[in-house]
């Protein structure tokens, strides 16, 4: 928004003035309030219409930030037109640039209009500030006595007694309302602080429990700096990481997340979790995965999120089990760099909020991890709140979470109570990846967030080298003082148990562990050789001795599959059969003497003997079993349709948009001219909403022209008494009574006195 | 990425890389509040446990020191949960305090009136506690200093015990130091543990914890108590304290089967102190007879549980427990910390052989194949047989008596479990045999034969396990065992390292059968002299 308010040209209305803005700033405006573009609007009055929407107010107002809320605040305690001379003179402290910043702002969102030395606010703001600047609701409101005289308040305010003073200075710097003790009684006696303030008025008594300063009073015990404190922008304090230890940090974050990942789903890998109905995971299960794990709850709770955000877990086909993806599989291979991009990519898109698992809902269930429950659709957009500030310091740069948090919450105070807590989990989620690390963003953090440059080198920077060696102890164990080259490190989970791990692995070797590697095909003399070219120290002998003897006693017995056995007591039968080239399809093999195995079917095999002329008997197959070669099963993972996300309009779009308003405009002035009414029943202009909410909150009588069911035009002189969802209740002076118009039907509006 | 010496787990273990160049400036950085777990040749691992932080913060050290040097010397990142850990940790010692109130005696006060509240609401503390003089201090029954320490150490809120302690009955003890002196680190242990008030020492056998108790006994200056496991070990004593005190054979009583007397330094048995009739422990009078001043517990290891439950009510009295391995048997090790006291003195065994102070060792399992016959009837044995049969198996006599043979010259013990076996190898060595039932007489007898060299092997049962010392014994051959004791292991290996008058390397041979049982338990019992960097040979019967 780079022109400034003075040069605007002086309008009459808001519609007005929308409609004498240039194109350029018409699109910018459509870029900062995005839903009033969609669908595109056919002329500037019904943009100004949509403008003035509740809820695109609300919208708009979200996106401010403390300062700028607290000049709205001042401009509703003021009466307009407000000369931006006098905001800047009562807000005190706020520096000049912040003010002309932040009008520009407001009237580059269309939330204030008018020129520098009139500038009106729309009306549909004041009904979304509660308490402006901390402030109660006037005198005569909050009494609804019309003839209430604020002025006599406030000059007796000089004769309170000091607790009568205590109390209302507290209520006057906000919040208004106060609540009263459980044991309060009206006729009190003698009269304590509170009720002597109510009989004189200075407290006003709203509900059973709730007392409030009149809007007056506190304005006047607040002087000389009536709308309070400037909301200055705060400025966090500044400490610094060395580049070094920031390093280390993050690395052991980042090496810390995988395993733990990686350990989480190897435990739900080896024993598939129940899914409930509602969804999630089971108390249960989510307890033996985080044991298994050696996590705490919490901590698993939010690594399985992130593992379900990037897909590496999710629900069998059969939808009662979770179990890892296909994508695990893949993962598992990628390089460390890569398998933390991954996760944190996919942290940052989800529209899960894992910290809410474990939480209660607000029926005091609990929240498994893993429901539907957990998804918020604006947790990206939190996360991207509470860590974008951190992007703009300079490398190694900390801030505290609480002035971070300050200072976010400071940059949209608007938003709603659930965004605290939300907040908080995003700095903790932050922190276990390796975003954050002694409270300063980390280079992958950083090239995460900004997008700048690939992430995988970020990561692979901060990593310490892998290595390729392991010192083996004579106590049999395995010391890896670092990373290890994923090939080696999976060697080694299968020769070895896992001990202690983090920085460094510890493995411990023993019987067990070598007589499995041997067991998943290994020879004595792979297991002497990967000990002997990856051993940085002297290979203990005990250790030869110890994969000799198993080596040696492994496979003393042997277990196989066969479907089919053939037997008989005749060796030369079973020689003959052996040779029978009409067999040879059913690899007949000769296990012992006198008998026969196949991998064919008894029955094919039977089949097959009785039509090359022998006379088979079956024998009963009683405990026969086909182990088969179980697969893993594998979920079959989330189908990956893009989320669906508002995307922005373009410059382009704008343009057109604008375009099309003008066109509509200029037909709707051709139109004007041709016909007597001055707008078309059914459109609601917004120069008739904005005159009507000014009427009712300056409590002027109107004209009004107004259609009624039957197509009858009449013209009405009214006095609004409220305007609240699509009608205007007021009093009808031809009819003398009060009476309800629907908007939609009201056709054109004036001032009474006109 | 810098290259410390040091790599920090996340389940609280540190690994400390051996030859690292900081690795030593590391070792005395971490001591004061990590557990030496394993010392093997490259890799020590250390475990920061509540006990060592507790016992860091007692010894001065803050939880600041503690983050400092753990982030100082760490390779890699140390992880936040667990500094955040040490720091809670650490702070929850010393919120409580034991103290001696002049108006109300023993007193248990907090400065966190929480944590007091907390305490008594325990079901199991409560009732050792007595009136409350205000809300920060409540007095404790005098009787139970011993047992409120040990539950307040179970729920994780150490008691601070600023007590102190009696003085005891004054006796005038001093060390005789004329042609030797207390070597560097006895006099260490001893300080550590006079500074600390009670404790244990830790020390290989044969690096001289007979003299760190001698020191001890003159520092107190005061009569004392001194429990051994057998009366061969007491004797020992004696005569150690004898030769090295200014204490006369008069000064010094022998309280056992044999003999009861009660002198200003009395040295009794475990096995006379639990000795019950008609259900009642009849000695235990004993820790009462006499003012003590002090109380030495050898081989703190094999404490039985009655001795425990009795020290609970000896608090106020210094307590000095001795011992080549905390490891127990039976996981009791949090007993020993909160009766008798806080580990005061450590060292690896390999940093003592390296002084010479204790003799280098060589230690060989000698593999042997069992013959067709015997594979059968082990295969056949009942499970609860099978280590009987296996390790008593005939195939390993030959290979025992060759062995005795390649020792030829040197003093030679030959230790097993089995009496039959002994017996055997007894009648196939032509040598005397020591085992429970050979009188305390016939022992000193065939030891001090064994000393002066008359005798050159002997064949002993698990009495010789401790404290016998034997200065030239330097080939000890294991045959059987008491299944895959780690201690044992230790105590045995401990016969054969004093050092020897020539500086010869002693030999530990363990002779084991082939694919059996007896190889798994031989694997576990070398655990421990593993991680304390000892390094095990194998070597084939038929290549001895």
């Amino acid at each position: 928004m780079s022109t400034s308010v003075s040069t605007r040209p002086l309008a009459s209305s808001y519609t007005e003035w929308l409609r004498v803005q240039d194109d350029g700033w018409l699109s910018e405006l459509l870029h900062a309030r995005p839903d009033v573009a969609r669908p595109a609007p056919p002329d500037v009055a019904s943009l100004a219409g949509r403008l003035i929407g509740q809820v695109s107010i609300s919208r708009a107002l979200d996106q401010l930030d403390a300062g700028v809320l607290h000049m709205i605040e001042a401009m509703v305690l003021l009466p307009t037109p407000i000369d931006a001379r006098d905001l800047a003179s009562r807000l005190r402290g706020v520096p000049a640039d912040a003010l002309a910043h932040g009008l520009d702002q407001l009237t580059g969102l269309g939330l204030v209009w008018g020129s520098q030395d009139a500038l009106h606010l729309i009306e549909g703001v004041r009904l979304l500030v509660n308490h402006p600047t901390g402030t109660g609701r006037p005198l005569a409101q909050l009494t609804g006595d019309p003839d209430a005289d604020p002025r006599s308040l406030v000059e007796s305010l000089p004769d309170l007694a000091a607790d009568e003073r205590a109390l209302v200075q507290r209520l006057a710097a906000g919040p208004p309302q106060g609540r009263l003790p459980d044991d309060w009684t009206a006729d009190e006696d003698p009269p304590g602080t509170i009720s002597r303030l109510l009989r004189r008025r200075i407290l006003v008594q709203v509900n059973d429990s709730t007392v409030e300063l009149p809007r007056e009073v506190g304005l006047a015990v607040r002087e000389p700096a009536p709308f309070g404190a400037p909301r200055l922008r705060p400025v966090p304090a500044a400490g610094l990481v060395e580049p070094a230890t920031l390093d280390k940090l993050t690395a052991g974050a980042i090496l810390g997340v995988l395993r733990n990942v990686e350990d989480l789903v190897a435990a739900l890998d080896l024993d598939h979790a129940g899914v409930l109905r509602s969804g999630g995971l089971g108390v249960r299960e989510h307890r033996r995965l985080a044991r298994a794990a050696h996590l705490n709850e919490a901590t698993a709770a939010v690594l399985l999120e992130i593992s379900l955000a990037a897909e590496l877990i999710g629900i069998a086909s059969d939808g009662e089990h979770w179990l890892p993806t296909r994508r695990l599989d893949v993962w598992l291979e990628q390089p460390l760099a890569d398998r933390w991009a991954t996760l944190a990519a996919a942290w940052l898109r989800t529209s899960r909020q894992p910290g809410l698992a474990g939480r209660q809902d607000g029926a005091g269930r609990t929240l498994a991890p893993l429901s539907p429950e957990l998804i918020r659709h604006g947790a990206p957009a939190t996360r991207r709140a509470v860590l974008s500030p951190l992007t703009s310091t300079a490398p190694g740069t900390s801030w505290s979470a609480e002035d971070l948090l300050a200072l976010v919450t400071w940059t949209a105070p608007r938003r709603g109570p659930e965004f605290a807590s939300a907040a908080r989990s995003v700095l903790e989620e932050a922190r276990l990846l390796g975003i954050l690390a002694a409270d300063a963003l980390t280079g992958p953090g950083r090239a995460l967030l900004t997008g700048a440059g690939d992430l995988e080198p970020a990561v692979a920077a901060v990593l310490p080298p892998l290595i390729d060696y392991v010192l083996i102890q004579p106590d049999l164990s395995a010391v890896a003082p670092g990373p290890l080259q994923p090939e080696l490190s999976r060697s080694l989970g299968l020769v070895a148990d896992i001990e202690s791990s983090g920085g460094a692995t510890v493995y411990r070797l023993s019987e067990a562990s070598l007589r499995r590697s041997l067991d998943a095909g290994w020879s004595a003399s792979d297991l002497h050789s990967l000990f002997a070219r990856h051993s940085r120290t002297p290979v203990p002998q005990t250790l030869t001795y110890l994969i000799d003897d198993i080596a040696r006693r492994h496979g003393g017995l042997r277990v196989g599959t066969a479907s089919t056995y053939l037997r008989s007591d005749d060796e030369t039968m079973i020689a003959q059969v052996t040779a029978d080239r009409r067999l040879t399809d059913f690899g007949l093999r000769l296990l012992a003497p006198g008998v026969l195995i196949s991998t064919a079917d008894p029955d094919e095999v039977l089949e097959a003997l009785r039509s090359a002329g022998y006379a088979p008997a079956a024998e009963s197959a009683g405990g026969m079993v086909f182990p088969g070669l179980a697969q893993r099963q594998r979920a079959p993972g989330r189908r990956t349709s893009p989320a669906p996300r508002h995307t922005e309009l373009t410059a382009e779009q704008r343009e057109t948009v604008v375009r099309r308003m003008r066109t509509g405009d200029t037909a709707a002035r051709a139109q004007r001219r041709t016909r007597a009414l001055p707008s078309i029943p059914g459109v609601t202009t917004a120069t008739i909403l904005e005159t009507l909410q000014r009427a009712l909150r300056e409590d002027e009588g109107l004209w009004i022209g107004y259609v009624n069911a039957d197509g009858q035009s009449s013209q009405r002189l009214v006095e609004p008494i409220s305007l609240t969802g699509g009608f205007l209740r007021a009093y009808d002076h031809r009819r003398e009574e009060p009476r309800t118009f629907a908007v939609h039907r009201i056709t054109s509006v004036a001032p009474a006195d006109d | 990425m810098t290259d410390g010496p040091l790599i920090v787990q996340s389940d609280k273990t540190l690994l400390l890389e051996v030859d690292h160049p900081g690795a030593s400036a590391c070792r005395a950085a971490i001591a004061p509040f990590a557990e030496l777990e394993r010392s093997p040749e490259h890799v020590h691992t250390y475990r920061v446990t509540p006990l060592a932080l507790w016992n860091a913060r007692a010894a001065g050290h803050d939880a600041e020191q503690v983050v400092d040097a753990l982030v100082r010397y760490s390779r890699y990142a140390v992880p936040h949960a667990l500094l955040v850990d040490v720091a809670e940790t650490m702070a929850r010692y010393g919120r409580l305090t034991l103290a001696t109130n002049p108006v109300h005696g023993l007193t248990l006060t907090s400065n966190d009136p929480a944590v007091l509240a907390e305490i008594r609401r325990n079901k199991k503390i409560n009732p050792m506690l007595g009136a409350e003089i205000d809300e920060s201090t409540v007095i404790v029954h005098g009787s139970e200093r011993g047992r409120l320490k040990q539950a307040l150490l179970k729920v994780g809120w150490p008691a601070e015990d600023l007590a102190g302690y009696v003085d005891g009955q004054a006796h005038d003890i001093e060390l005789n130091q004329d042609g030797w002196t207390l070597r560097d680190y006895q006099r260490e242990s001893v300080e550590n543990f006079w500074a600390g008030g009670s404790g244990v020492v830790v020390l290989p056998c044969g690096a001289g914890k007979t003299l760190v108790g001698a020191a001890a006994m003159a520092e107190a200056n005061a009569t004392t108590l001194i429990l051994v496991t057998n009366t061969v070990a007491g004797r020992q004593w004696k005569r150690e304290l004898i030769a090295r005190t200014s204490l006369t054979e008069e000064e010094i009583g022998e309280y056992s089967g044999e003999r009861k007397e009660i002198r200003p330094v009395t040295i009794a048995t475990y096995q006379v102190m639990t000795t019950r009739r008609k259900g009642e422990y009849r000695h235990l009078e004993l820790f009462d007879a006499r003012d003590w001043g002090l109380i030495i517990y050898d081989e703190v290891h094999l404490l039985p549980a009655p001795i425990f439950r009795l020290t609970a009510d000896l608090q106020s009295r210094r307590r000095l427990g001795l011992t080549a391995t905390l490891v127990r048997e039976d996981g009791r090790e949090g007993d020993v910390f909160s009766l008798i006291g806080p580990k005061r003195y450590d060292a690896p065994w390999r940093d003592i052989e390296a002084q010479g102070w204790i003799a280098p060792a060589e230690c060989i399992e000698v593999r042997v194949s069992l013959t067709e016959d015997e594979r059968m009837m082990y295969a056949l044995a009942e499970p609860e047989e099978r280590y009987k049969m296996c390790s008593t198996a005939t195939s390993k006599r030959p290979v025992i008596r060759r062995l005795v043979e390649k020792h030829h010259g040197d003093q030679v013990l030959v230790i097993g479990a089995y009496l039959d076996q002994l017996e055997q190898l007894g009648a196939d060595l032509s040598v005397p045999i020591i085992q429970g039932s050979t009188t305390n007489k016939e022992r000193e007898k065939l030891y001090d034969l064994f000393r002066r060299g008359e005798i050159k092997t002997l064949v002993v049962s698990k009495v010789a396990n401790f404290s016998i010392d034997l200065p030239e014994a330097a080939v000890a051959i294991q045959v059987s065992g008491t299944f895959g004791s780690r201690q044992e292991e230790a105590q045995r290996l401990g016969r054969i390292l004093r050092p020897k008058a020539d500086g010869r390397q002693a030999h530990f041979y363990t002779v084991v059968a082939r694919d059996t049982l007896d190889v798994d338990y031989a694997a576990h019992r070398q655990r421990f002299l593993a991680e304390q960097g000892y390094a095990y040979t194998i070597v084939d019967a038929i290549d001895v």
